[in-house]
This record gives structure tokens, sequence and C-alpha cells, in this order.
């Protein structure tokens, strides 16, 4: 409070300093402007009298001698005129082209004048803010002792230890709205602020709700064999994690929570909640897999919530999200670690971007729950399908490095997750191998064999969800190896 | 202690003040320059719009010398493009001075603060 008290002190003197700074500059401009204008109305006497000058051959007039006396005179040759051009030049023009060289002039003139006022304008206005701001924090000194500040900070307190597991950033970013707010804004942004809080903290709380509704539907998932609320649990998690920071995004979070648990069918979601996250994608990566398993008959593991499962499901010809290659990628990798963790996953296989966000991720533990559930998945299927995917482990390699180009490639070309997925091309289209995405899709886990056959219909069999992976790991694991097989081999295993 | 610190103290802020100055003298040419710029470019456009017809004229002192126009348009290109030259010399020589008190004031600052806790400690003592 003190502080704060001090502050204010200190601010309503800068700001009057800054004002006086202000009004000089905007005073200096005036005169300018004056000086200027006087200028322009010279220029336009002259003008006229050029125009007139050459009317007569000659005027009679009163000739200056001296500083003291005039004398009678005659002004002969008028339309003879020498014109000073500047820096010790003269010319002698005619009348009409001293008239030229007067117009040129007046254009100077005027550009002069106009950047004059443009800058007077604008320190007009600096000076008017600077005047709402001393009135502000003048004024303010008794708002903040008696409410906010307290309040605000308090909360804030609050919601950064909250965030700190979450996201670090979001908390200055909260900060600093409510400091702005503060300042700026007499009741109305105090109170605006406290609102803007509330909300926050009802949105945290939300969060967790909708959370613990996607652990139960998790649940009831893996009873029923359907993917998508896992996938789409860890995606909102992670992705309500990742944007914590606007109210907005929040509440778009919670709506996209809302829509994944309850159906497969929300690509459009997808595509709102995915908006630039890689992250995001990387989630999904793991569940496109898992969603590819859905759309197969066979396959009702794959419960990956996120649309971009719903996508594959609904694309058979779709290849997978360029997470999905990336997700992919790690997953051989992890084979040929033998599924040693998700952790030891990440950090061995930096190889893209997505890998670091991943990584990232993790460490950060914003939700590590679900993202360990997610990788727990990836490593159990790793483990029960290692034997499986050694045997795919080369053409893995392969197509990892492929995809790892590619994916260097997608990061920096496509500035959001959905243009990535935009990029991916078919799994069973013979013209993907023409795209690079083609063979990162192809990475998919080879953990099933009967997955082979459903491959036709459906490219790369999705691992199936970690949870329920566990549960099934006997049945799975035949399963899980077909599953994995790439779309590219598939085909190609199709043809033979 | 205090006293030497102080001594210290008054020499490098006379001569941060002397750097000041140079700086302000740099700048107050630099903005002459820039003036002769601006009228030079009037003057070489408004020749441009003149025909050789017209008698030009250069004031040396107090004679009006005629000129040829050509002459005259040369001469003034040739102005212009010393002025800038002057005008870069003195901007590459403004940055100089500027960073060198830059380096001034910083040692004028750690030089202000030893003389602080040597008053501290002065004070301290006493």
């Amino acid at each position: 409070m003190a502080e704060r008290n001090k502050r204010n002190i200190e601010v309503p003197q800068g700001v009057d300093r800054l004002r006086v700074e202000h009004k000089k500059v905007v005073t200096g401009c005036e005169v300018q402007i004056q000086h200027w204008e006087k200028v322009k109305g010279d220029y336009e006497a002259l003008e006229d009298q050029l125009k007139t000058l050459p009317d007569e051959v000659s005027y009679d007039i009163m000739v200056p001698f001296g500083p003291l006396a005039f004398m009678p005179g005659k002004l002969v040759h008028t339309n003879e005129v020498t014109v000073l051009l500047g820096d010790n030049w003269f010319a002698k023009c005619s009348a009409k082209q001293a008239q030229k060289l007067v117009a040129h002039r007046k254009k100077h003139v005027r550009s002069a004048l106009d950047d004059l006022h443009k800058t007077r304008k604008n320190f007009e206005a600096r000076v008017g803010f600077t005047e709402d701001l001393e009135k502000l924090s003048g004024a303010k000194g008794d708002y903040v002792d008696i409410r906010e500040e307290v309040g605000s900070i308090e909360e804030f307190v609050s919601k950064g230890k909250q965030r700190v597991a979450l996201k670090p950033h979001s908390k200055p970013k909260m900060e600093a709205i409510v400091k702005m707010e503060e300042e700026e804004e007499e009741e109305g942004g105090k109170g605006g602020s406290r609102r803007g809080v509330l909300s926050e903290e009802e949105l945290w709380a939300r969060l967790d709700e909708l959370e613990a509704k996607e652990k139960l539907e998790e649940e009831h998932d893996r009873h029923f064999g359907s993917a998508d609320t896992n996938g789409n649990d860890d995606t909102t998690s992670s992705s309500s994690e990742e944007e914590k920071e606007g109210d907005g995004g929040g509440h778009h979070r919670v709506n996209g929570h809302d829509e994944r648990s309850e159906g497969k069918m929300s690509v459009p979601h997808n595509g709102g909640q995915v908006n630039g996250t890689t992250r995001d994608r990387e989630e999904e990566e793991d569940k496109g897999e898992k969603e590819e398993g859905n759309s197969l008959p066979t396959i009702y593991f794959s419960h990956t919530v996120e649309p971009k499962k719903v996508r594959i499901n609904t694309g058979k010809n779709t290849m997978l999200k360029f997470s999905e290659l990336k997700e992919q990628k790690q997953q051989a990798k992890k084979k040929k670690k033998n599924g040693n963790g998700h952790s030891h996953h990440g950090l061995h296989n930096i190889t893209t971007p997505t890998d670091l966000y991943r990584l990232f991720v993790d460490v950060k533990n914003g939700e590590p729950i679900p993202r360990k559930s997610i990788l727990k998945s990836r490593s159990r299927e790793n483990s029960g399908c290692s034997d499986t995917s050694e045997s795919s482990a080369a053409d893995f390699e392969e197509r990892r490095t492929f995809g790892r180009t590619l994916s260097h490639d997608e990061n920096t070309c496509s500035d959001t997750s959905d243009g990535i997925t935009e990029e991916d091309s078919p799994t069973g289209n013979p013209l993907h191998p023409t795209r690079r995405f083609e063979a990162f899709s192809c990475t998919v886990v080879e953990k099933e064999p009967s997955s082979i056959p459903h491959l036709t219909i459906a490219p790369p069999a999705l691992p199936t969800i970690p949870e329920r992976k566990l549960e099934e790991v006997a049945p799975e694991a035949p399963r899980e190896a077909p599953k994995r097989v790439s779309k590219f081999k598939a085909a190609r295993l199709q043809q033979k | 202690m205090a006293e030497a610190i102080q001594k210290k103290l008054q020499s490098e802020l006379e001569k941060y003040q002397q750097m000041q100055k140079d700086v302000s003298k740099s700048m107050s040419a630099r903005q002459k320059l820039e003036a002769q710029v601006t009228e030079n470019n009037i003057v070489k456009e408004e020749l441009d719009l003149l025909d050789t017809q017209n008698t030009v004229y250069k004031l040396i002192g107090p004679v009006l010398v005629k000129q040829d126009l050509e002459e005259a348009k040369a001469t003034v290109a040739k102005r212009l493009e010393y002025i800038n030259g002057e005008i870069q010399r003195y901007e590459t020589l403004l940055k100089d001075m500027e960073k060198k008190s830059d380096q001034h004031r910083e040692v004028l600052s750690s030089l202000q603060q030893e003389y602080q806790r040597a008053q501290g400690l002065a004070v301290g003592k006493v």
C-alpha cells in the first residue's frame, strides 16, 4: 500500500512534467505554424503583384532613397524580374516565369505547414492523454487504498500460483491487464478488472470440472472402446493449459472441451482449438493414430478424441496430420528404445520442433497427468508392439527422416496446425508420394497385423489409446502392430 | 579518501561537460548543413524551371556576376554533394562523441557511487 502511494505520488510528478513538455512542443509547433502562414501570405501577395505588374509599361512610384527618404520615380521594364533563387544565386526572368517560381516555393511552404499541423495534433493528443493520466493517477490513490489494489493483488497471487503449475506466462499478462485497468480507469476500470479476475477464477473452476468430466468419460470410453474422449480430455486439458491467458481463450477452451467430450465429430471444434498450437497437434497426433483405429471396425481402441482423429476417420484417404506424423516418428523412435518411457522418449527424440513442444510440455508439467497418460500409452504401445515394431523399424526410420525434413519445413511454412493438416495428404493416394507428408504419415506403428487389411480401408492404423491398451494388452498387441503400419506400407502390403 | 574521490569526480564531471558541449556544437553544425541542403535543393529545382534565355547571376560580395545556366546548375549540384558529404562526416563524428560521452557518464556514475560510499563511511566514522 505504501509503495502504491509512493508510486502514485511519483506518477503525477512525472506525468506533470511530461504534460509540460508536451505543451512546450505544441506551443513551438504553433509558433512555427504562424511563421509559415505569414510566409505563405507574403508569397500570395507577391503572386498578385507579379500578375498585375506587366499590365503597364512603366509605373510612377515613390522610390525609397536611403533609409529615410523617398523620391518620385518610374518603374520600368516591368516584365523583367530578378529572382533570388537562394544561396546567393539570382536569375533574371519574366514576370510569368517568376510566377512559376513563386508557385513552386509555395508548394514547399504548404508541405512544411502540413507537417507542422500534424505534429501539433499529435502532441495535443498526447497532452490530453497525459492530463487524463494525471487525473487518474491522482484520483486513484484514494481508490486504490480503499478497493481493488489489495483484492486484485490477492487474486493475482492465488491465480499466479495456479498458473505457475499450468502456465507461468499467463500470470504476468493478468497482472499487466489489471494494472493497466487500475491505472487508466477510475471506478469503471477497477470494477472491470475485478470482474475479469472473477471470471478467470470461474474459468479455472470450470476447467477443473471439465477435466474431471473428461476423466470420467475416458474411463467410460475404455470400457466401450471409444477413444475420442480420452484424446479430447488430453487435448483440451493441454489446450486449456496453453490458453490460460485470455478469458476469451479460456471460454473457447471450455466450449471445445464440452464438444470434444461429447462426440467424435468435432472437426470444426478442432480447428478452433488447435489454432496455431503445435502442442495440440502433437497430442492429436498421438490420438490421431488412435482415431484410425476407430475408423477401422476392428480397432475400436483408437480413442483419440482429438478432431484430427475424427478427420482421419471421416476421410479415410486423408493422411494423418502432420502432428501425427511426428508422433509416428516419435513412436518409431520409442520403439527403438523399447518404450522406456515417455520422458526418455521425449528427451532423446528432439528432431523436430514438435518434439520440443512435447518435451517442453512435459517438462513444464502444465498438466503432467494427461500428458503422461498419452505418453504412457505410447510407451506401452511400444512395449507391447516392440516385437512387431522392430520389423518395421527400418521403414520407420526412413520415413522418419523424411518426416523430419518435412516436419521442419512444415513447421517453418505453416503457422497453424490447421495449415499443416491441410497439407497432409491422404495416406492411400498414390499422389502422396509426391508429397512428403505422406511419407510421414506412413510412419504409423505397425502394431497389429490384423490391421493391415484394414489399412486398405483406412491409412495407418492409429495406436490405440494407452489406457485401453493397458487393459487389453494381450488382444491388442496383435492389433496394435497392424495399426501402426504406415499407410504407405499398408498399401504396399495390400498390393502384395 | 573522500576528498580524493571528490576531486576525481569533479574532473570527470568537467570532462563530461566538455564532451556534451562538443556534441551540441556538432549537432548545431549539422543542423545548419541540413538547412543548406534544403536551400540548395530548392535552387536546383528552380534552376530547372528556367530557360537558357534567362540570365543567371551569382552574388559574390557586392557584385552580381553573370553565370551560365548550365554552369550554375553544375555548381549547385557540386555544392549539394559537398554538403551531403559534410553531413555524413558530422554524423560519424556525433556518433563517436556520443559513445565517448556515454562512457564518461558511466565512469561518472561509478565515481559517484564510490564517493557516496566514502561519504557514508566518513559519516560513520565521524
